[in-house]
């Protein structure tokens, strides 16, 4: 009688525990994936390693098969779940990454999309080339960068479309099809941009240029002053070849002082030890720094003095092309479980600087944002991508904050945005779409109009919405 | 005579109480270190993290008094089985919850669990000693306690670089189920 009762318990939790196994298997394969913002975590159904192409059609079949979307992510430094997908298989492009063909002559490069840019860099330092444009940083893959259609900081060269030849993409339909300016050319504008929304970039050819020597120059002034100096000191001289500038986030100074550094071409040989690829200098004492001048205001003041003085002591220092396109990214890395870094970054018609300048300190003030960093790029005009953000020669505002991950924080953060979006439209400008998903429907249309035709155009490609992310799903559908 | 089988099987259910009580800290003790990590997982934060402890401290804070007399009357072992195989079953229960209110709820549980295990383990094992030399043998006992959930934090540790957190909680059910088992090597004095 007892043994009975014992082992009608020992059965009855086998299969109680036989269910719970199942129940969990019939789940949702429960990856949890996050990009670099740490805002969203989103179930997916999985995250596939790609390596081969054979990997990629396969990954297609299996979520055909499935029913099931796909999200293609390369470096996964987006922050609004460009990358994600409820539920969806996500193609993570990072292994696929061969450097298929460098023609020295032409300056071409043929890479698999997941390549970085550091891993280009390498592979062409060597041979005295370099890319023609890039991000500020080199941890992005060609794949995310020609999604996102990324700028950088020359002031001759367009946006990463410029210096796409072409590429090979793969559609929905199973099909693979080369895209050029002359070949299939309505997809070229579309994909460069694009957000992964029309299939998958497999491999490209780059147009590359020469490796050089710049000096720096370092120019502090007051940003009543910017807009002058940049224009006739600065996009008149012959000899810049690219320059960025910082604002000061100090209370004591804040959005007032800043200083513009330009590199301007040498004709002085490259030598060996310039042309070397530089690894990240200091980023142990640059990620302390930053991390006071997150927590505090007197933090602040001190890293700008401290930048001041660093930025002015690399005056006339010599730098190598492609050195100047690698500086440090890691110390912004940052792991506090509670709060996060927030990157967005606003175009501004070059005219508008001021008023926009006075508009984002107000907002900030007033609401009380903890501003932690402010560059600024110059960015031609340019609008050969169907989502162009740079419909005049702007600049572009790049803004750091840090924030607490809480609902009503990040609830705050998105009004504050909304606000700063509504000031850059106010000025004819625009935001870019990589960072978080804050705009309203009606920003996103007013900042991009040919966003409808856009969507019209996914739908034609993409007719089962195979190709599917955060963004589309918030604005397009 | 009588009296050595007598005391021979109450040391026998010293030791079976011992192995049982064991395996019930071990069995939680390969999860509870990474329970912040599934409350994250599950999309909270650390106000809910604080939150679900709470709840499993309140709730076990008061039912520690009505599982204690209940004891007195009902039989001490009962508790414990029933405290081991509840948790079992609860912790088949975590791998699939997908919201943080089931959480709440689940801690809830665990609390009442977690206060018949308390309560009646020290009662059960005043029970079981006997008066001079309780000290030694509660002593004793604690040692193997104590050891078994070390090592579980410790097992833990390794066991959770190899598996997900859900496996973590199947195999610390499986041990709690087992410890439950142990339970019936343990004679009780049936309260009078
Ligand atoms: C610290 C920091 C600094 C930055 N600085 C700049 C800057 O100076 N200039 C600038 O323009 N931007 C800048 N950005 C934004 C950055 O360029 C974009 O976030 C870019 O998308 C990052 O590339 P990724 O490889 O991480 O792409 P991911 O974030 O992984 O992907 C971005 C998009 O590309 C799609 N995608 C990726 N690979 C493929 C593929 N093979 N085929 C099809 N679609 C694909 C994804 O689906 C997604 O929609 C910066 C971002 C950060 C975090």
């Amino acid at each position: 009688m007892r043994r009975r009762v014992w082992g009608l318990a020992i059965v009855s939790y086998a299969l109680l525990l036989a269910l719970s196994i199942f129940t969990r298997m019939k789940m949702p394969a429960g990856e949890y994936a996050s990009d670099v913002g740490r805002l969203m975590e989103i179930r997916v159904h999985k995250v596939v390693h790609i390596e081969q192409t054979d990997d990629i059609v396969d990954a297609l079949a299996e979520a055909k098969r499935k029913k099931l979307p796909i999200s293609v992510s390369g470096a996964r430094h987006s922050q609004g779940g460009q990358t994600l997908y409820e539920n969806a298989i996500v193609l993570d492009m990072k292994g696929y990454d061969r450097i298929l063909h460098i023609d020295e002559d032409r300056k071409l490069i043929r890479v698999q999309s997941g390549a970085t840019w550091e891993k280009i860099q390498k592979a062409i330092q060597p041979l005295g080339l370099a890319m023609r444009i890039m991000q500020s940083q080199n941890l992005f893959t060609v794949g995310g960068s020609m999604s996102v259609n990324a700028h950088g900081r020359d002031l001759g060269e367009g946006p990463l479309i410029d210096s796409v030849e072409s590429f090979r993409l793969l559609l929905a339909s199973g099909e693979k099809l080369q895209i050029s300016r002359t070949e299939n050319a309505e997809l070229f504008p579309l994909v460069i941009g694009g957000y992964g929304l029309f299939g998958i970039i497999l491999d490209a050819d780059l147009r590359l240029t020469d490796d050089a020597v710049y000096k720096k120059h370092v120019v502090p002034l007051d940003y009543q002053a910017f807009p002058e100096y940049f224009r006739e000191q600065v996009l008149r001289s012959p000899d810049s070849v690219m320059a960025i500038a910082r604002m000061s986030v100090a209370p004591d100074s804040f959005l007032k002082d800043m200083f513009v550094t330009a590199y301007l071409k040498t004709d002085e040989a490259l030598t060996e030890d310039l042309a070397e690829l530089n690894d990240e200098r200091f980023v142990g004492i640059t990620k302390f720094a930053f991390g006071l001048s997150r927590k505090f205001d007197w933090g602040k003041g001190a890293v700008w003095r401290l930048q001041k003085k660093g930025y002015l002591v690399e005056e006339e220092e010599r730098i190598s092309r492609n050195n100047a396109m690698r500086p440090a990214a890691s110390f912004m890395e940052y792991a506090d479980t509670q709060k996060t870094d927030l990157l967005q970054e606003y175009f501004i018609p070059v005219d508008r600087f001021l008023p926009f300048v006075d508009g984002l300190r107000r907002i900030v003030r007033e609401d009380e944002l903890n501003l932690l960093n402010v560059t600024i790029r110059y960015v031609p005009k340019n609008k050969e991508a169907m989502l162009s953000y740079a419909g005049h020669d702007s600049y572009a505002f790049v803004l750091l904050f840090n924030t607490k991950r809480t609902a009503p924080a990040l609830q705050r953060m998105e009004l504050s945005t909304r606000r700063l979006i509504d000031l850059a439209l106010e000025q004819g400008g625009t935001y870019y779409l990589p960072y978080q998903l804050y705009g309203t429907t009606r920003q996103i249309k007013e900042a991009y109009p040919n966003i409808d035709a856009f969507y019209v155009a996914k739908r034609v490609w993409d007719p089962g919405l195979l190709f599917m992310n955060e963004l589309y799903a918030r604005y397009g559908r | 005579m009588r009296k050595q089988i007598h005391e021979g099987r109450e040391r026998s259910a010293l030791r079976w109480m011992m192995l049982s009580q064991s395996m019930m800290t071990f069995g939680g003790g390969i999860v509870f270190p990474f329970y912040l990590i599934f409350v994250k997982e599950i999309g909270g934060d650390f106000t809910e993290y604080g939150i679900a402890y709470g709840l499993f401290t309140l709730c076990s804070a008061y039912l520690n008094g009505v599982f204690g007399k209940s004891s007195d009357r009902y039989g001490r072992k009962r508790f414990l089985l029933l405290s081991a195989w509840g948790t079992a079953l609860l912790f088949l229960v975590f791998p699939i919850v997908t919201d943080i209110w089931q959480i709440y709820a689940l801690q809830i549980l665990m609390g009442v669990f977690g206060a018949m295990q308390k309560t009646c383990e020290k009662a059960l094992l005043a029970d079981m000693t006997e008066e001079g030399r309780r000290g030694e043998q509660i002593g004793r006992y604690h040692i193997g306690v104590s050891i078994c959930s070390g090592l579980a934090v410790m097992a833990g540790g390794v066991l959770i670089d190899l598996f997900t957190l859900d496996v973590m909680f199947y195999l610390g059910s499986i041990v709690l189920f087992l410890s439950g088992l142990m339970l019936s090597g343990v004679g009780e004095k049936t309260p009078t």
